[in-house]
């Protein structure tokens, strides 16, 4: 730092070295600027097309255009109570699916007789898409949330059983004869050896639930919802209102990057071995 | 040096382990018989695959013999348990746990007062030389210490017997050398019955009572060496004897005809 400091401002950009404090600055640079540069090249590009009008507003509508569409249903109050009842639909769903999908890996994973009787069956079930599901769930569950959190909680479910049992099934065998020799018991064996080491494979798994309840929300709300993000998308293409749908739609990008983003340093957190 | 240790008799007899190949069964070794006298260190030398591990998983209770039995003390191995403790090449540490972690893990059974556990699990570490290190993850330490963990874990549920399957292996040639000297250390202070597998000539020379020599797959026992001189052992100062044995260990595991093409 004092070196570089010595000299002139036009030089230090230049002759940096990646010294410690250097490497740290360059990885949070990264973080910052990576995502950043390409929302604004985007962005720009974005702009450019509606400046020169190449594309009719109706069908491409230019970024101020979605932005004042995103102002409108602020204000009108419609976004703030799509966005609660999306964001709470999507929460109850995944927590319902992703506790159900860990609790029944970790048994199939452990379980032949669990593993036997349900693997075949949720092997099928896993390709069926959440939109296929949704007449099933409404003749079930009425067009009420029931039926919202049913399709959600299924896709969250699957994927996260499947990554979790897995995660058991690739426990290293060195682990378990270590822990056998050592004498504890098997329920210390469980907990503290098989589902720390399918813990990668089952917060990836999560990971992958949280966009997976995203994707099923929308399904789940393009039929018989009166409310919610993928609601107004529906809304707003009998109406043609273009950039209405591009603004929901970046938001429920946003939204899913969010989380993904949390759900990704929790387990960075948790799965810390990981890493290095 | 082993007249004052009782426990720890391990009696292979008969032994032979198949296991269920794609086109059949496949021997991975064959009639084996050997005795481990309590308290002695052997090193169980052999070409690869010849089925060294195999017996060495089987004294674990990790594979069940397909004929023949093998006793600890009299009574038949059905299973891993604590009286005999096992090294792998691969350290076996969890990368969940700190290297004090990993101790403790191994003192859980014996329910302890967390304080006297944690002082136990320190005392052990210590006597491996990472007492420095107690907090830090086996991935934040080199090799070496990795394997100290390990041993350190392992004496600290008090083994009769000490299964250690090319613990070093992985190791460069200085850090296996002060492993060897750490290695000897600790064992003398606890006094298991020690087989070591390695396909290191020298190691097995440097460390061992008794050297046992493994033929090709389907493994047989084919030659035991009984090693007297006095420890700390060095290969260049001990005299012709054991480096004249070097020499027959080598041309015994030298595969059959492979220097025909030379001569």
């Amino acid at each position: 730092m004092a070196v570089t400091d010595l000299l002139p401002p036009s030089e230090r950009k230049g002759r940096q070295r990646p010294g410690a404090t250097a490497l740290r600055s360059m990885a949070a640079g990264a973080l910052l600027r990576g995502p950043l540069i390409s929302f604004v090249f985007v962005l720009g590009l974005w702009s450019v097309v509606g400046v020169l009008q190449l594309v009719p507003e109706s069908i491409f509508p230019a970024p101020w255009s979605v932005w004042s569409a995103t102002v409108e249903m602020w204000a009108n109050g419609t976004l703030p109570n799509d966005l609660s009842v999306s964001r709470s639909r999507a929460a109850i769903g995944f927590t319902i699916g992703a506790s159900l999908g860990v609790a029944l890996g970790l048994m199939t994973g452990r379980i032949a007789v669990v593993r036997t009787l349900l693997n075949p069956f949720l092997t099928v079930l896993r390709p069926i898409p959440a939109i296929a599901l949704v007449p099933v769930a409404i003749v079930w569950f009425g067009i009420g949330e029931g039926s919202k959190y049913f399709v959600i909680s299924y896709t969250v479910f699957l994927t996260v059983w499947f990554n979790t049992h897995h995660g058991m099934e690739y426990v290293p065998e060195v682990y378990l004869r270590a822990a056998r020799s050592l004498g504890v018991s098997r329920l210390r064996e469980f907990l503290t050896v098989i589902v720390p080491a399918a813990a990668p494979y089952i917060f990836a798994g999560l990971r992958l639930g949280v966009a997976l309840a995203f994707l099923s929300l929308v399904a789940a709300e393009l039929s018989g919802a009166s409310s919610g993000i993928g609601y107004r998308l529906q809304e707003a293409r009998q109406y043609i209102r273009t950039d209405r749908m591009f603004s929901l739609l970046i938001i429920l990008g946003l939204m899913g990057a969010t989380v993904d983003l949390i759900v990704h340093r929790i387990s960075r957190k948790l799965v810390h071995w990981e890493q290095s | 040096m082993t007249n004052d240790i009782k426990e720890g008799h391990v009696r292979v007899e008969d032994v032979t382990i198949n296991f269920a190949g794609k086109s059949g069964p496949v021997t991975a070794l064959d009639t084996t018989s050997v005795e481990l006298k309590p308290g002695t260190f052997t090193a169980l030398i052999g070409p690869s695959g010849c089925g060294k591990s195999t017996l060495m998983n089987a004294i674990g209770g990790f594979v069940t013999p397909s004929t023949g039995r093998i006793t600890l003390d009299g009574t038949p191995i059905t299973g891993p348990s604590t009286k005999v403790g096992v090294i792998f090449q691969q350290y076996g540490l969890f990368p969940w746990f700190t290297a004090l972690g990993n101790v403790r893990f191994g003192l859980k059974r014996y329910g302890l007062p967390k304080s006297e556990e944690i002082d136990r699990a320190r005392a052990a570490l210590d006597e491996v030389g990472l007492g420095a290190h107690a907090d830090k993850f086996p991935q934040q330490l080199s090799g070496g210490m990795k394997q100290r963990v390990a041993i350190a874990r392992t004496f600290a549920v008090g083994p009769k017997v000490l299964l250690m399957d090319e613990p070093f292996g992985a190791l460069d040639a200085q850090t296996r050398l002060v492993m060897h000297d750490l290695l000897l250390d600790v064992w003398q202070k606890h006094r298991a019955t020690v087989l070591f597998v390695t396909h290191d000539v020298d190691e097995a020379l440097l460390l061992a009572d008794d050297v046992r020599v493994m033929s090709q797959a389907p493994g047989r026992l084919i030659r035991h060496y009984e090693i007297r001189q006095p420890r700390p052992r060095a290969l260049s100062r001990s005299g012709s004897d054991l480096l004249a044995t070097r020499d027959e260990i080598i041309d015994l595991l030298r595969p059959a005809g492979a220097l025909a093409d030379v001569h």
